[in-house]
């Protein structure tokens, strides 16, 4: 069970690899790119600003210290769709990074790029983006037509789905799931909307927006009116949750957001393959962060420790047993 | 051109029907006036096929008993199906065993295309809206197309990848000759990568986003246990539905406003929107109009 970190730049390679990490991903979007498209239309699942590097001879250096340093380096080609305008471009990429940079996987979304890619028969391996929202395991089946090495899962299967799927086709194919850091009210790969700045996430910005209920029985009550809104009250403390607490961090300056510490156990037993820690995007600090907790749990894990001790030991690590205890920080519901 | 109407159950579907018979189904009275005017100008169009199920909640499969029932009517019929989990697959096989051959199903997930392919030949699978994934976000992707963005933006935004002709090969290996998709607030490419492709227009809701945490289903559940993803429910969807308005928008749409029904987000469509639809359908672009006089969030 390995730790997939995501990374931006050389710089932060060093350290993520002596804090524990096993694998990386990261995106590029070259320049030509955001000529043509600008910056509404995201080539992978990230703004090109700030979330990825922007050339590719800059890839070419990162993937290079990572194989020196006997790790992966994946790469995000994850748009959701890319129109036929668009195809030829994105496959020149995927050519230049597995042929030309020696990137080890692309990890993608689109069936149409999937099948393109598959058939050119790159070196890179082909990772199932979760943005594909595979959610079964005739999913899987279906996705194996074109060839993938990985696939991730969606951040909303439960702990008894991920490991129905993995009893299914984990000898068919490796199985990654989301460890920390990004949460999504919605189903990532079924959310049509855009996280461009102009408006930002349009979860997050419900949030602020006027809601007016409408009863579809007989009456309103004021009883019924205020049952309705606690819940709504309660939905947006979820997302609030979700958003890394308002993107927030503790005072140790460990980051809030989802988890799935606790369930490592159980995990580990399906057979997961690895552990995506989400944020590409985010400060090399909190990617520090990120992996180091990863990483501590993690070995408790490999080393077969008991699973309420190791349980224990993740909610103790933010030292504020208050936000695990709300229930909704947890990407998984863990059992004891 | 074809046009089907989505139906809760088989008693609202007659032979010789009128989308104009649909006014009023919607309970809504938020919606209602704005949903009979859109009903009054398709009314005249006669119904060919009645859609019934759900493209977004596996707790919200019909009954067998519907679909038992709109299959005994032996008028042409289509089955909406959901993105689903392993249990929901096995629910959907058993809706399958239900249905007359050639009958459609509407496919989310490649899952279910994979069974329709591997375990039910005789149906006809067509692709849903959820697998077209044009970005369609209403506060926003409408304003490209009159704030003079630069063309490829706009072109980009308003395909997908439905105009490859490697993709429509693709669907035609799987058997899929049929593809769905949204009226988009930015304006819609009706270019498809074949000619054998069929372009299926819903009108007049279109999908934002879904979930498998569903804020309706949290009514009934405490503190943590609340938005779990595939949470069981007692269809509190069905009770009520939830405007937003997006009085926080940076831009002069303020007045804006989207539609949560359960575990959707909902856009309605606006008169320019239902403009170009019916240019389109004149056109000959679109092959079937579905039209959905409630919120799709129906329970049958």
């Amino acid at each position: 069970m390995k730790i997939l970190a995501p990374i931006r730049e050389r710089d932060e390679l060093e350290m993520l690899i002596a804090s524990g990490a096993d694998e990386f991903y990261c995106g590029v979007t070259p320049k030509e790119w955001l000529e043509r498209y600008s910056g509404a239309v995201w080539l992978n699942r990230r703004s090109p600003k700030g979330s990825g590097l922007d050339n590719v001879q800059a890839l070419r250096s990162l993937c290079d210290d990572v194989h020196a340093a006997g790790r992966e380096l994946f790469v995000t080609l994850n748009g959701p769709y890319y129109t036929a305008e668009q195809i030829p471009l994105v496959l020149r990429l995927g050519q230049q990074l597995s042929e030309e940079c020696g990137v080890d996987a692309l990890i993608v979304s689109d069936i149409n790029l999937m099948m393109r890619l598959s058939e050119a028969r790159l070196h890179a391996k082909l990772h199932v983006s979760s943005v594909a929202a595979t959610l079964n395991t005739e999913a899987v089946r279906f996705l194996l037509n074109f060839g993938p090495s990985r696939v991730i899962l969606p951040r909303s299967l439960r702990l008894e789905e991920i490991a129905g799927i993995c009893a299914d086709v984990s000898k068919d194919v490796e199985i990654e799931v989301f460890l920390l850091n990004d949460g999504c009210a919605f189903e990532e790969g079924f959310c049509a909307t855009t996280h461009h700045h102009s408006v930002g996430a349009f979860c997050t910005s419900l949030s602020d927006m006027q809601a007016d209920f409408e009863w579809y029985g007989p009456r309103m009550s004021s009883r019924r009116e205020r049952w309705l809104r606690a819940n709504l009250d309660d939905y947006r403390k979820w997302i609030w949750y979700l958003n890394g607490n308002g993107c927030g961090s503790t005072a140790k300056g460990l980051p809030y957001g989802p988890c799935g510490l606790c369930a490592l156990t159980d995990l580990q037993a399906m057979g997961v393959a690895s552990l995506k820690v989400v944020g590409r995007e985010a400060s090399p600090f909190k990617k520090l962060a990120s992996v180091k907790m990863a990483h501590d749990i993690v070995t408790r894990v490999r080393a077969k420790q008991d699973k309420l001790v190791v349980i224990e030991r993740a909610r103790s690590l933010r030292a504020e047993p208050e936000h695990c205890d709300a229930g909704y920080m947890c990407y998984y519901k863990v059992g004891a | 051109m074809e046009v089907a109407l989505h139906i809760r159950e088989a008693a609202e579907a007659r032979s010789s029907m009128k989308i104009g018979e649909a006014s009023g189904w919607e309970r809504s009275s938020k919606l209602g006036s704005w949903l009979e005017a859109v009903v009054r100008r398709f009314g005249d169009m006669p119904v060919d096929r009645f859609y019934l199920g759900t493209e977004f909640c596996e707790n919200l499969l019909p009954s067998h008993e519907a679909v038992r029932s709109l299959a005994a009517t032996r008028l042409p019929m289509t089955l909406l199906t959901p993105y689903v989990s392993n249990s929901g697959l096995r629910d959907l096989r058993e809706l399958f065993q239900l249905l007359p051959s050639e009958s459609e199903v509407v496919f989310a997930d490649w899952g279910v295309l994979q069974v329709l392919r591997q375990d039910f030949p005789a149906l006809v699978p067509v692709q849903g809206r959820l697998l077209n994934k044009s970005l369609r976000d209403p506060r926003v992707t409408g304003l490209y197309a009159i704030d003079g963005a630069n063309n490829p933006t706009l072109d980009a935004m308003r395909g997908s990848n439905l105009d490859n002709a490697s993709y429509a090969n693709l669907l035609a290996r799987f058997g899929v000759t049929r593809v769905e998709m949204d009226q988009l607030p930015q304006g819609n490419s009706y270019d498809l990568g074949s000619a054998d492709l069929i372009a299926h227009v819903y009108a007049p809701f279109g999908f934002i986003s879904t979930a498998r945490s569903c804020l309706a289903a949290g009514l009934h559940y405490r503190g943590a246990d609340k938005f779990q993803p595939g949470a069981l429910c007692r269809h509190e969807c069905q009770t009520n539905l939830l405007a937003y308005s997006y009085t926080n928008s940076p831009f002069e749409n303020r007045d804006q406003q989207f539609w949560l029904k359960g575990n959707t987000y909902f856009y309605t469509h606006t008169d320019a929107m239902l403009d170009q639809l019916s240019a389109k359908m004149e056109s000959g672009s679109v092959g079937r109009l579905v039209f959905q006089p409630r919120v799709p969030m129906v329970e049958s």
